[in-house]
């Protein structure tokens, strides 16, 4: 695509439309097709905002929908409806949107995962809550792995996503997953911990525990070497937690691996799609090429592309993108408006020549945004929905601002 | 612009220069840049990534870069400090077990092990850090120096910072417990090791930025060196064209020139987002106490080393 300064003509026939009719109607199809959209992306590109147009808009055309987010920024928050603590459903409150035409004929529910207590859920519901659950939580182990380690997040979320979406309250969940470079991990965790359960390594741990005495069982089974190790890296102590925390990991291994499946299925549904976020920005193209090569090299489907902040938009019409200037005499433009002999000042030209840079450094952002993304997009799937998003003057903050990311990705104003 | 530094919160004095942030704020693009400029100086950096993909590979369009340090060119290397090489060499140097070192990494069932017993991932990549540290060559000067390291994100940092409180009462007497001393040690010693922070200057990252500040600042011994806030816009319209816009404004409405509207409408939001950012440096200068450093936007797309040359001239506080 191309959008090289068109000197010689119309200065407006240089802002192009930023997607096509075909786009529209594709993201759509896109949008009504499934029932899980997950979205992934590097962080800072806006992957929140664009989950929640998703939804949001599937809601507007009277789905119900459901928005699952990680950490959303405090304003949007409170426009979600989740300022509060816990990470239950809440619906996000529309009303305020018809105002701006939108009306919302299905619902918009939000909730926003939080690890430590969905790990300390996933535990109970595995386990029951006696005894012997309440001995999990305590184990400093089992804190140290639900707290810290970042690569277990993406195991809960999936869970999590596992529930609500089989809950069969929802005709189209969005999940917003974690922004980290490793998102991948949504693909691998859940088999991850399942095949980590099945692995020799704790098996060789837990042996011991079954014929009673972890340590004193640990020092004659094979690998001695290892064992001394073991106790020259670690404490007693530690060894005793680890055991315990793994022997009751094991105990849980059936309805792990069981679950696992199920995820791993759900993910690769046919009514699941993965969805892409990211933003013009070279590093963030980086971690995208890296996402989608991933995506693709584990045969999950691509579904869709979203180019977030991708074009500075036209005030005027925020569907088309700010572009070139033809070079203008200031005083003929001046007086082409009206302003002419002493109504015209030195700041007037001043202001004119600052405009008209701004213009300029505009269009050329627009203009490598566009390159970038070109380059990007010509490594996808033929049948992959690529689309562009407009920067927003402002972060979208509120459901407002969501609902006119919403009419630019769908342009369901001049379709409806 | 840029706060005078004192000598100890230049980013060439420290020797381990650890950068932390949110993703997507610019931690490569910085440190790639800061490693360019140190070069320039006629110093030795290496850029340390950790076990992520290396970024710096499409910074410099060269590669691999793995766990070997990697010439880049412009005098600066890179390595990728991946997990299960620092574990080999936290073995081989620290249990002094000769032959069965070996013995030990090629046990499969206790490699899983380590890998996923918390904390062991930390302390392998500290202890990694720390030989960086005090590599020396022949003539005794240090190998690198400085070395940045990229940390992934905000809670990595923690992580490695906390590590010593989450292992605490885990670890014995042993090695683990003498590593753990002397990594603490290391990441508290003011005179090699400090922490920078990376931001933009818009809401959220600024939270958490304040946020990752406050933390540090009152439950952390390690020295704090400068804020580099990312992509700060310059001042889109001048005083003397600020006072006639409305004027300009109401002549092109009134001529229906819709274009010059959109380029009016276009200088307002541009100033808009200049508030606001000037809002948010406002809230990080009211309430962080080292250095801001205030960076500007590099255009999108492709990366040039040109632009990176002048983004680490900049870092270092020199004018651009």
């Amino acid at each position: 695509m191309s959008d090289e300064p068109e000197l010689g003509g119309e200065a407006t026939t240089a802002s192009r439309r930023a997607n096509s009719e075909q786009d529209h109607i594709q993201a759509e199809k896109f949008l009504s097709e499934h029932e899980l959209i997950v979205c992934v992306g590097p962080g800072g590109v806006g992957k929140t905002s664009v989950a929640a147009t998703l939804a949001l808009e599937a809601a507007r055309r009277g789905r119900r929908a459901l928005v699952l987010t990680i950490d959303p920024a405090r304003r949007l928050a409170t426009a979600l409806g989740l300022d509060g603590l816990d990470d239950s459903v809440r619906p996000v409150p529309t009303d305020e949107l018809l105002r701006y035409g939108a009306r919302i004929e299905g619902r918009l529910d939000a909730a926003m995962l939080e690890t430590r207590a969905s790990y300390d859920s996933l535990i109970e519901r595995l386990n029951g809550a006696g005894e012997s659950t309440r001995r999990i939580l305590e184990n400093r182990v089992y804190q140290a792995f639900s707290r810290t380690l970042a690569r277990s997040h993406a195991y809960v979320a999936m869970e999590r996503l596992y529930d609500v979406v089989k809950s069969g309250e929802y005709d189209l969940v969005v999940l917003d997953t974690p922004p980290t470079r490793s998102a991948l991990d949504i693909l691998d965790a859940p088999g991850r911990l399942a095949r980590f359960l099945d692995d020799e390594a704790v098996r060789w741990f837990l042996k011991p525990r079954f014929a009673g005495g972890a340590l004193s069982r640990l020092l004659p089974t094979g690998g001695a070497a290892a064992t001394r190790i073991l106790g020259m890296l670690a404490s007693r102590q530690l060894v005793e937690e680890l055991v315990g925390f793994f022997s009751v990991l094991w105990h849980l291994k059936e309805g792990f691996q069981e679950r696992a499946e199920e995820v791993q299925r759900m993910l690769r549904a046919d009514s699941t799609a993965f969805c892409l976020v990211c933003s013009p920005s070279r590093t963030s193209l980086w971690d995208a090429a890296y996402l989608r090569d991933g995506l693709l090299e584990r045969g999950v489907p691509l579904g869709a592309v979203i180019f977030n902040r991708a074009y500075v938009p036209r005030a005027s019409d925020p569907s088309r993108k700010v572009g070139w200037a033809t070079p203008r005499d200031p005083a003929q433009r001046l007086g082409s408006i009206g302003l002419e002999g002493r109504r015209v000042s030195e700041a007037m030209l001043v202001l004119l020549h600052e405009l008209a840079k701004l213009r300029q450094d505009t269009a050329a952002w627009n203009h490598v945004a566009q390159a970038a993304t070109d380059r990007f997009t010509e490594r996808l799937p033929k049948d992959c929905l690529n689309v562009r998003l407009p920067e927003l003057s402002e972060d979208p903050r509120d459901l407002i601002d969501l609902l006119q990311l919403s009419r630019a990705l769908f342009d369901w104003e001049t379709r409806a | 612009m840029i706060t005078p530094l004192s000598p100890a919160r230049d980013p060439f004095a420290h020797r381990l220069q650890l950068f932390t942030g949110k993703g997507g704020v610019g931690k490569s693009t910085l440190v790639a840049a800061l490693a360019i400029e140190a070069a320039r100086r006629g110093m030795r950096p290496l850029v340390v990534e950790l076990g992520h993909r290396a970024s710096m590979e499409a910074v410099f369009g060269q590669g691999p870069i793995g766990y070997e340090p990697h010439d880049l060119g412009r005098g600066v290397s890179a390595m990728n400090l991946g997990v299960e090489g620092a574990l080999a060499d936290y073995v081989a140097d620290n249990l002094r077990l000769g032959g069965f070192a070996k013995l030990v990494l090629d046990n499969k069932a206790l490699k899983r092990f380590l890998y996923a017993a918390p904390g062991v991932a930390e302390v392998v990549t500290l202890s990694k850090l720390k030989s960086l540290v005090e590599m020396r060559k022949a003539d005794g000067k240090p190998c690198w120096h400085p070395i940045y390291v990229d940390l992934d994100a905000t809670g990595h940092a923690l992580m490695l910072l906390e590590l010593p409180r989450v292992l605490d009462g885990l670890v014995g007497a042993g090695p683990l417990r003498r590593l753990l001393a002397s990594v603490s040690d290391l990441l508290a010693d003011s005179d090699r090791v400090v922490l920078n922070l990376v931001t933009l200057p818009t809401e959220l990252p600024v939270q958490e930025t304040l946020e990752l500040y406050e933390n540090l600042d009152r439950e952390h011994r390690i020295q704090l060196g400068r804020l580099y806030v990312n992509q700060v816009p310059s001042e889109p319209l001048t005083y003397q064209a600020l006072s006639v816009v409305d004027d300009l404004s109401e002549a092109a409405l009134r001529a229906g020139d819709v274009e010059l509207g959109d380029d009016i409408a276009l200088g307002r939001a541009a100033l808009r987002r200049f508030g606001r950012v000037r809002d948010q440096l406002k809230r990080l200068a009211a309430r962080v106490r080292i250095p801001l450093v205030e960076l500007p936007r590099l255009t999108t797309g492709e990366v040039s080393l040109q632009e990176l040359e002048r983004l680490g001239r900049m870092a270092a506080g020199e004018a651009a």
